[in-house]
């Protein structure tokens, strides 16, 4: 059996779930009892204040307590309203929890989840609206979660929450504005890390893309089926771990790549697949690897220039006739 | 209620160890034996094991760069300090910490590269302890000048919002890495900063590893029972340079030889001597068998063996994790 639910609702179950199944999970962050877009709504009901633990605002001190309760015992989930202001936890996110593992030869796991809202086109301007996931990637001992549907959302947090190592949780405003549903079944499932989806299958270009451009790249796909190019649009679903497997057995079978995604070009995640591409796939690419990303300017308030800034189903197909 | 015999000369042992430990490294380091630099605390032994002294196997300790006082106070053997400080393959850590090491037998979490990024691990530790209700109290061990750091507020802010069992032992030693504490602090004093979340302090001295003892007790007592946070602050002097081999010359001579004057190793000593727990003979054999004990620990860290191309790509994530 199954029922439909919003991407909002899906966030908001897996932590229930999780929570009720395991006595140690908690979730922390600032406004959690109210819930700044809802992902926590009525789980200081269920659950109580000290499992739904309101923090004073300070972003890198309460990384570094869900970091402290987690390599004591803890699950913590912790919330960072927006992705933007996780830039003052990069130290306990970046060189600290990440890396604690390894560094102390595997005696010190710290299983937290860092959950965390991206994103624009909200016109809220330079600081509450970027896409930052390119700024985690170089970590070593992050696992880095980016879901576009209600089914992913729910079944990665949950890994999310039971894996044993830190994963930083993205969470796209506009999938969570948007109201975007889908089915999720009513019995206990997860998803492991590492699997991409297939979102539309195709023959004649793959396009990876990440978050909410699945949606402007599956409305590209459309538009470039009337005008007869076959695109098939990969959902990574998991930035690191990334499944190569599914994104170049595509390439192998098209020969053309497009990257997809709302963060900036330089170094992004786009980068790091056209490098693959390039050195690891070269003999499968029959058209230099096209990259669509946002440009090299910080996201302004204005929502004409946002609306230039941000990438979109146009830029997309501009993208995909490059390639061909 | 001053501490027996049998618990001062513990402790006394103890400041011989940290002494002996880092006077070697000192000594391997002349001589080529280890690349890790030393960060001595000479002069501070009082403060390091005074403030674990209290502390039981089950508290959690998070130590500082200079932490060989603090590790030893804690139980750590010296053997696995050496096999991690040399980087070998059987260290706790598998030789990937050195300074960094962990210990989770002793709870001993790891030690931080920045400065005060620990400060609000330590509150988190405690916080899990009063979640789930375990008997265990936090203690971090803290330098004045970490304490400007970026979380020292909010971490004692919500230690104290949430009333957690933790207490902060700050070894005010007067130096800043480099720079004197009266360049970085309007006060001479850190426990203020502490006092306007309510937290209650003591300010103690440091050279005397009995007082640094029994406040730290009643401070760790305090947490243990429920009451909250605590900040302990010991007065002391760093004797030592920043890290061996730092430019030198931020220090005045004059200072150095008033501190010398009360050097925390001599004073107990000339305690123990006087209530005759110790006569010269046996302090001086006490002292040669701390001494061999460390070299020996030594000796048998470094026959063993390094770790390996394999050893590098282990341990970043757990088996059931990413790849």
């Amino acid at each position: 059996m199954a029922r439909k639910i919003n991407f909002l609702q899906a966030i908001n179950e897996a932590m229930a779930e999780e929570m009720r199944r395991d006595p140690k999970v908690f979730v922390m962050g600032e406004d959690v009892h109210v819930g700044v877009f809802g992902q926590t709504a009525g789980l200081v009901k269920e659950f109580g204040d000290e499992r739904i633990l309101n923090t004073p605002i300070a972003e890198n001190a309460i990384t570094g307590v869900a970091m402290g309760s987690a390599m004591n015992g803890m699950r913590p989930v912790l919330e960072l309203m927006f992705l933007d202001f996780a830039m003052l936890a990069m130290d306990l996110i970046c060189n600290q929890m990440a890396q604690w593992r390894y560094i102390t030869g595997g005696q010190y796991p710290v299983p937290v989840t860092v959950r965390t809202a991206l994103g624009g086109g909200i016109r809220m301007g330079y600081g509450h609206s970027q896409c930052l996931e390119s700024q985690f990637v170089q970590t070593p001992g992050l696992i880095l979660v980016e879901p576009s549907t209600p089914y992913d959302a729910k079944g990665l947090l949950k890994s999310a929450i039971r894996s044993d190592d830190p994963v930083v949780f993205f969470e796209h405003k506009k999938l969570i504005f948007g109201g975007i549903e889908g089915e999720v079944p009513d019995e206990e499932y997860t998803i492991p890390f590492g699997e991409a989806v297939v979102r539309k299958p195709g023959k004649d270009v793959t396009l990876v893309a990440f978050g909410f451009m699945v949606y402007e790249a599956l409305t590209a796909a459309r538009e470039l089926a009337g005008q007869g190019i076959d695109v098939e649009v990969i959902d990574p679903r998991t930035i690191v771990p990334l499944d190569k497997d599914t994104i170049f057995e595509s390439l192998e079978k098209t020969g053309r790549l497009v990257t997809v995604e709302e963060g900036r070009i330089r170094g992004g995640l786009g980068a790091e697949i056209a490098a693959l591409a390039c050195s690891e796939y070269f003999s499968l690419l029959k058209a230099p690897v096209q990259r669509v990303a946002a440009p090299m300017v910080p996201i302004p308030g204005s929502a004409v220039l946002e609306d230039l800034y941000l990438p979109n189903k146009d830029a997309i197909i501009r993208a995909v006739k490059r390639a061909m | 209620m001053p501490l027996s015999n049998e618990k001062l000369l513990e402790l006394y042992r103890k400041m011989l160890m940290v002494r002996s430990m880092e006077e070697l490294h000192d000594k391997l380091l002349k001589e080529g034996k280890i690349h890790l630099m030393g960060h001595f605390g000479t002069g501070q032994e009082a403060v390091a094991i005074g403030v674990t002294g209290p502390l039981r196997k089950q508290d959690i300790l998070f130590g500082t760069h200079r932490g060989v006082g603090e590790f030893i106070g804690k139980g750590m053997s010296p053997k696995h300090i050496w096999l991690e400080y040399l980087g070998k393959k059987a260290g706790l850590c598998k030789g990937k910490a050195t300074l960094h090491l962990a210990d989770r037998e002793n709870n001993i979490p790891g030690v931080v590269s920045s400065l005060g990024s620990d400060f609000s691990m330590a509150v988190g530790t405690a916080l899990a302890a009063k979640m789930q209700k375990l008997d265990q109290v936090t203690l971090y061990f803290v330098g004045e000048g970490t304490c400007n750091q970026a979380d020292a507020h909010p971490s004692m802010n919500m230690a104290a919002l949430w009333n957690l069992p933790v207490v902060f032992a700050v070894c005010n030693n007067q130096l800043c890495e480099m720079t004197h504490m009266g360049e970085c602090y309007t006060t001479p004093d850190v426990s203020p900063r502490a006092a306007c979340y309510g937290i209650p302090t003591e300010i103690v001295d440091g050279q005397d590893v009995e007082i640094v003892y029994e406040a730290t007790a009643k401070a760790v007592e305090h947490a243990r029972s429920g009451k909250g946070p605590y900040l302990v602050e010991c007065k002391t002097f760093r004797m030592a340079a920043h890290y061996s081999g730092d430019p030198g010359g931020y220090v005045d001579p004059e200072e150095l030889e008033k501190w010398a004057k009360r050097d925390p190793i001599d004073l107990c000593c000339k305690k123990l001597l006087e209530t005759k727990v110790l006569t010269a003979g046996e302090d001086k054999k006490t002292r040669e068998a701390v001494a061999a004990e460390a070299r020996e620990a030594f000796e048998t860290a470094f026959s063993s063996p390094d770790p390996s191309v394999k050893d590098l790509f282990e341990d970043v994530y757990s088996q059931k994790g990413g790849r």
